[in-house]
C-alpha cells in the first residue's frame, strides 16, 4: 500500500512519531543522566589498583606510586604550546591524571603525566594504601613498626613474602587497637563531654536570666553553683580519661618507604583505614567497597568535607522535608478548604486563587531573601528579646536554622498543596455530600467526615509536589539555615532532643560546598557525582513513600471513580 | 396510534394493589403544602403548590422531565438551600409547623425528613459504618444500640441476610441495587417522619427495581414515602395517591386508583396513556 503524503500527515501519524520520539529522547536522557551520575559517584568507593611506574620528564626518571584516575587525549598544539616535545604528524597524544597521595610528603596529591613517559608499569602486591584524618591517602611500602618509638618489627623488600604478610597482620592488629581507642575517645567527646557542655550552657543561661531578672533568691544560684561544681568534676574526669586514652591512641607507628625512596614514619592513630588494594580479591573489594559505601552514608565528613561521609547532610535533608510537610499540609488543606467551600465566590476569591497560582511562581531566592528579612530577623530576633534575653547577644531564633528553613520552604510549597487539595475537593460528587447531609449532617461534619478523607488522595498529590520541589531547592536555604559543616544533629539526645534553632547540612548545598568551593578539586569530583545520585535517591525514597501513601488512601476512597 | 397509545395505558386492574377506594378527605396528614412558589434567579420553576400529603401512605409525583417535580421533593427536606441562586416563597409545613421559619435547624429537619437520591451513593465506608453514620453524627456512640440499629435497618432494607457477614467490607464493592438498598438503610436508621425517594430505582436493573418496589410496599407501615418517579407502572405500582406535575404546577392530586383509571383533566389522561407530546 502507498500513501501520499497528505493522506500520511492527515492520518496523524507523524503527530504520534513526533510525540513518542519526544518520549523516547526524554527517557533517554534522564535515564542517561541518571546512569552517568550513579556510575561515576558509585565507582568512587570501589578499591583502585596502585600502580608503580618510572615517569621520566628530561633527563630525570623518578619512581612514582599511585591510582590511575582519567586519561584523556590532548591535542598536540596545546602541548606544545606548555613547552612539551611532541613529534611531528602527531595530532593528538594521552594523558594520565595519577592520585599519588601523601600530600604531606609531596606537593600534590594529585598529578598529571604524559602517558608515552610513564615506564615500567607494574602492580606490586605489596603496596599499601591508608586514609588517614588528615593529609588524605597515604601510599608506599610498609617497613617498620614501631611502640613508644622502639621498633618492633622491621621487613625490607618489595616482593610478596611471608615475613611481609606477618608484619601487616601487625600492623592491622594496632591498627584495630586504634579504631577501638578512637570510638571511645569519640564517645567521650562528643556524648559525655558534648553533654556536659550542653547542660554547664544551660546552667549558664539560667544564672544570666536571674541576674536580668535581679533576683536575690540566694538558694537558685546557690543550686546552679552546686551543680556547675558537679558538672566541672564530672568533665575533670572525662579529661583525665581522654588524656589517658589519647597517650594509648598515639603508642604505636609505622614507617613506610614512599615513591621517592624516603622513609617517613607515621602514627597509626592518624590512620582511619589501610589495605593492600593490589593483593585483594574479587571478595575482599567487595567488603571494602560495602565499608566505603556505609561509611559514606553514615559517617561524619572529614577534611573539609572531600572525605568520610554525608550523614548529617542526608540526616538535614530528610529532617527538614517532614517538617516542611507537616507545616506545609494543614496550612495548605485549611486555606484550600476555606477558598473552595466556605469562601462567597466572587471577585476577590478569584483574585486570592490567582496570587495564590503566581506565589509558585515566584523564584525561590525570592523566598529565601523573605525568610531572612521576616523570619529569621524580625520573628526570630521578637522572639529573641521576649523569651531569650539570657542569650543575647549571641542570637538563639534570631539566626538562620532548621525551623526557618522549614517554614520558608513551606511558605514555597504551600501554593501546591493548595492547588491540589482544591481540585480534589472540587472532585468529591456532590451526591455524596448531599447524601450525608440528608442524614442530618451539617456541613462542618459532612466536611470532616465524608468531604475531607475522600479528598485526601489529592491533598497527598499536593504533599508530594511540595516534597519534591522542597528536597531540591538550595537557594532559599543558603539564605536562612544551611551550614557546610554542623557541629551536631539537629537531633538529639539532649533535652529538648530536637532543636530547631540548630542549623544544619543539606544535601543540596552539601554538592555545591564540595563542588565548587573545595580546595581539592580532584579529590571532591567523585563525592559530588555519590552526592548528587544520593539526593536523587533521597528525593525518590521520599516521594515513593508519599506516593505509596497516597495509593493506599486511593485504594480506599475510590468511590471517585463514578 | 391509537393500538400503540393502548401499550402505554396503565391496565391497574390487573396489578395486585392492596388498598382500594383510598380517599384523602379521610387522611392523617404529614406535609402540607401551601402556595409554594420557588425560583431559580429570575426563573420560577414552581407557580405555587398546595397539596396534602398523607401520613404512612405511599405518594408518588409523576410528570414529564423538567416539570419540577424532584424540585418540589426535595423542598421537603430543604435540599435547595444548598443552590445559591435559590428563592423560595409559601409555606411548607410539617406535622403542622413550617419548614422554611427561621428558628428550624435545618439539620434536625432533615434527620426527621429522609433523602434517598437517583444514584446510589454510599460513602467510601464499610458497610456497617455506613448505616451507622447518621447515628454517630446524632452522638450515638454505644456500640450495642448501634449494633441494634444497624441491623434494625438491615433488615427494614431487606438487605440484612445478603450482607451479614460482610458488614465490615467496603460498601462501594457492593451491587447498584444492594447499594440502593443500603442507602435506604441508611435513611431508615435515622428513623424518620418521612422517607422522600427520587427516581429510588432509575439506575438499577429490573430485578433490583423490582426488589425495591417490594421494599417501598414493606415501609409504608413505619414512614411517609414520597416517591418521584419517571416511570408511570412503577408508580401505579407502588402508590396509594399520586400527584401529576406539569410545568411547574400540580395538575391533579387524587388516589392512584381513580388517577389512572378516571382522570379528570385533559393532560393527566393525555400523559398516561402515553399521548403526550
Amino acid at each position: 500500500m502507498r500513501y501520499s503524503v497528505k493522506e500520511w500527515t492527515k492520518s496523524g501519524s507523524p503527530w504520534v512519531w513526533l510525540n513518542a520520539g519526544a518520549v523516547a529522547i526524554s527517557v533517554i536522557m534522564v535515564v542517561g543522566l541518571l546512569g552517568l551520575i550513579a556510575v561515576r559517584g558509585l565507582a568512587h568507593f570501589w578499591p583502585a589498583d596502585v600502580m608503580q611506574a618510572t615517569y621520566t620528564q628530561g633527563e630525570q626518571s623518578r619512581r612514582i606510586l599511585g591510582e590511575l584516575v582519567q586519561q584523556e587525549m590532548v591535542p598536540a598544539e596545546q602541548l606544545r604550546g606548555a613547552g612539551v616535545k611532541v613529534p611531528e604528524g602527531v595530532e593528538a597524544m594521552r594523558r594520565d591524571l595519577l592520585k599519588v597521595g601523601n600530600r604531606d610528603f609531596g606537593s600534590a596529591d594529585f598529578v598529571w603525566a604524559m602517558d608515552h613517559l610513564v615506564t615500567e608499569k607494574s602492580y606490586p602486591e605489596m603496596i599499601m594504601a591508608a586514609e588517614r584524618l588528615e593529609w588524605g591517602n597515604f601510599y608506599g611500602y610498609l617497613r617498620e613498626i614501631r611502640e613508644s618509638g622502639e621498633t618492633v618489627a622491621r621487613h625490607e623488600g618489595y616482593a610478596k613474602s611471608d615475613e611481609y604478610l606477618a608484619i601487616w597482620a601487625e600492623f592491622q592488629q594496632r591498627l584495630d587497637r586504634v579504631l577501638e581507642i578512637r570510638d571511645q575517645i569519640l564517645e567521650i567527646e562528643k556524648h559525655k563531654i558534648g553533654s556536659i557542655n550542653y547542660e554547664l550552657e544551660r546552667l549558664r543561661l539560667k544564672e544570666r536570666s536571674l541576674e536580668l531578672k535581679q533576683s536575690t533568691d540566694a538558694q537558685a544560684y546557690a543550686d546552679i553553683e552546686a551543680r556547675r561544681a558537679e558538672l566541672n568534676a564530672d568533665y575533670e574526669v572525662l579529661q583525665q580519661d581522654l588524656i589517658d586514652l589519647y597517650t594509648q591512641i598515639n603508642r604505636d607507628s609505622f614507617v613506610a618507604e614512599i615513591a621517592d625512596g624516603r622513609e617517613v614514619e607515621i602514627s597509626i592513630a592518624k590512620v582511619v583505614r589501610a589495605f593492600l588494594p593490589n593483593n585483594m580479591g574479587t571478595g575482599g573489594k567487595l567488603v571494602h567497597y560495602g565499608a566505603k559505601l556505609w561509611e559514606f552514608l553514615s559517617d561524619e565528613p572529614r577534611e573539609a568535607n572531600t572525605e568520610g561521609g554525608i550523614f548529617p547532610a542526608i540526616f538535614g535533608t530528610v529532617m527538614m522535608v517532614i517538617l516542611m510537610s507537616v507545616l506545609v499540609t494543614p496550612f495548605g488543606v485549611i486555606a484550600a478548604v476555606y477558598l473552595r467551600e466556605y469562601a462567597t465566590q466572587g471577585f476577590i476569591t478569584r483574585l486570592i486563587r490567582i496570587a495564590v497560582n503566581n506565589l509558585a511562581g515566584v523564584p525561590s531566592i525570592v523566598y529565601g531573601v523573605f525568610g531572612l528579612g521576616f523570619f529569621v530577623y524580625f520573628l526570630g530576633g521578637s522572639i529573641d528579646d521576649l523569651f531569650f534575653p539570657e542569650a543575647k547577644p549571641s542570637p538563639t531564633f534570631g539566626t538562620g536554622g532548621l525551623m526557618w528553613a522549614s517554614i520558608t520552604l513551606a511558605l514555597l510549597t504551600v501554593p501546591v498543596v493548595i492547588v491540589a487539595t482544591e481540585e480534589g475537593l472540587a472532585r468529591i460528587p456532590r451526591s455524596v455530600r448531599e447524601g450525608s447531609l440528608a442524614l442530618g449532617a451539617t456541613k462542618f461534619e459532612t466536611l470532616m467526615k465524608v468531604v475531607l478523607p475522600m479528598a485526601s488522595p489529592a491533598m497527598m498529590t499536593g504533599v508530594i509536589l511540595a516534597i519534591a520541589r522542597a528536597a531540591g531547592e538550595v537557594a532559599p536555604l543558603m539564605l536562612v539555615g544551611v551550614v557546610k559543616l554542623a557541629p551536631s544533629l539537629p537531633l538529639d539526645g539532649n533535652y529538648p532532643f530536637l532543636h530547631l534553632d540548630q542549623k544544619f547540612m543539606h544535601l543540596g548545598f552539601h554538592i555545591y560546598d564540595v563542588g565548587f568551593q573545595s580546595p581539592n578539586v580532584e579529590a571532591a569530583r567523585p563525592l559530588v557525582y555519590a552526592t548528587a545520585f544520593l539526593l536523587v535517591v533521597v528525593i525518590a525514597l521520599l516521594n515513593f513513600s508519599a506516593i505509596a501513601i497516597r495509593n493506599h488512601l486511593r485504594e480506599k476512597y475510590k468511590a471517585l471513580e463514578m | 396510534m391509537t393500538s400503540e397509545a393502548k401499550t402505554h395505558a396503565i391496565d391497574i386492574a390487573s396489578m395486585q394493589r392492596g388498598e382500594s377506594n383510598l380517599n384523602l378527605a379521610d387522611e392523617q396528614i404529614t406535609l402540607q403544602v401551601k402556595d409554594l412558589r420557588l425560583s431559580y434567579g429570575d426563573k420560577e420553576a414552581l407557580h405555587g403548590i398546595n397539596m396534602d400529603i398523607p401520613k404512612n401512605r405511599v405518594t408518588a409525583f409523576i410528570g414529564p422531565s423538567g416539570c419540577g417535580k424532584s424540585t418540589l421533593l426535595r423542598c421537603f427536606n430543604r435540599m435547595n438551600d444548598l443552590v445559591d441562586s435559590c428563592n423560595i416563597t409559601g409555606q411548607l409545613l410539617l406535622d403542622g409547623d413550617n419548614i422554611y421559619d427561621r428558628t428550624v435547624n435545618v439539620a434536625d429537619l432533615r434527620r426527621r425528613v429522609g433523602m434517598v437520591f437517583q444514584k446510589p451513593n454510599p460513602f467510601p465506608k464499610s458497610i456497617y459504618e455506613n448505616v451507622a453514620y447518621g447515628l454517630r453524627i446524632q452522638g450515638i456512640n454505644k456500640k450495642r444500640v448501634i449494633d441494634e440499629t444497624v441491623e434494625w435497618a438491615l433488615r427494614s432494607a431487606a438487605l440484612w441476610d445478603e450482607v451479614k457477614d460482610r458488614l465490615h467490607e467496603s460498601a462501594l464493592g457492593m451491587s447498584g441495587g444492594q447499594q440502593q438498598r443500603l442507602v435506604i438503610a441508611r435513611t431508615v436508621a435515622v428513623k424518620p417522619e418521612v422517607l422522600l425517594l427520587d427516581e429510588p430505582a432509575s439506575a438499577l436493573d429490573p430485578i433490583s427495581t423490582l426488589k425495591i418496589e417490594e421494599l417501598i410496599h414493606e415501609l409504608k407501615d413505619d414512614f411517609t414515602i414520597v416517591i418521584v418517579t419517571h416511570n408511570m407502572q412503577q408508580a401505579a405500582r407502588v402508590s396509594d395517591y399520586t400527584a401529576f406535575m406539569y410545568m411547574g404546577d400540580l395538575i391533579e392530586f387524587g388516589a392512584t386508583d381513580a388517577l389512572f383509571t378516571k382522570p379528570e383533566k385533559k393532560q393527566t389522561e393525555d400523559y398516561i396513556t402515553g399521548r403526550y407530546g
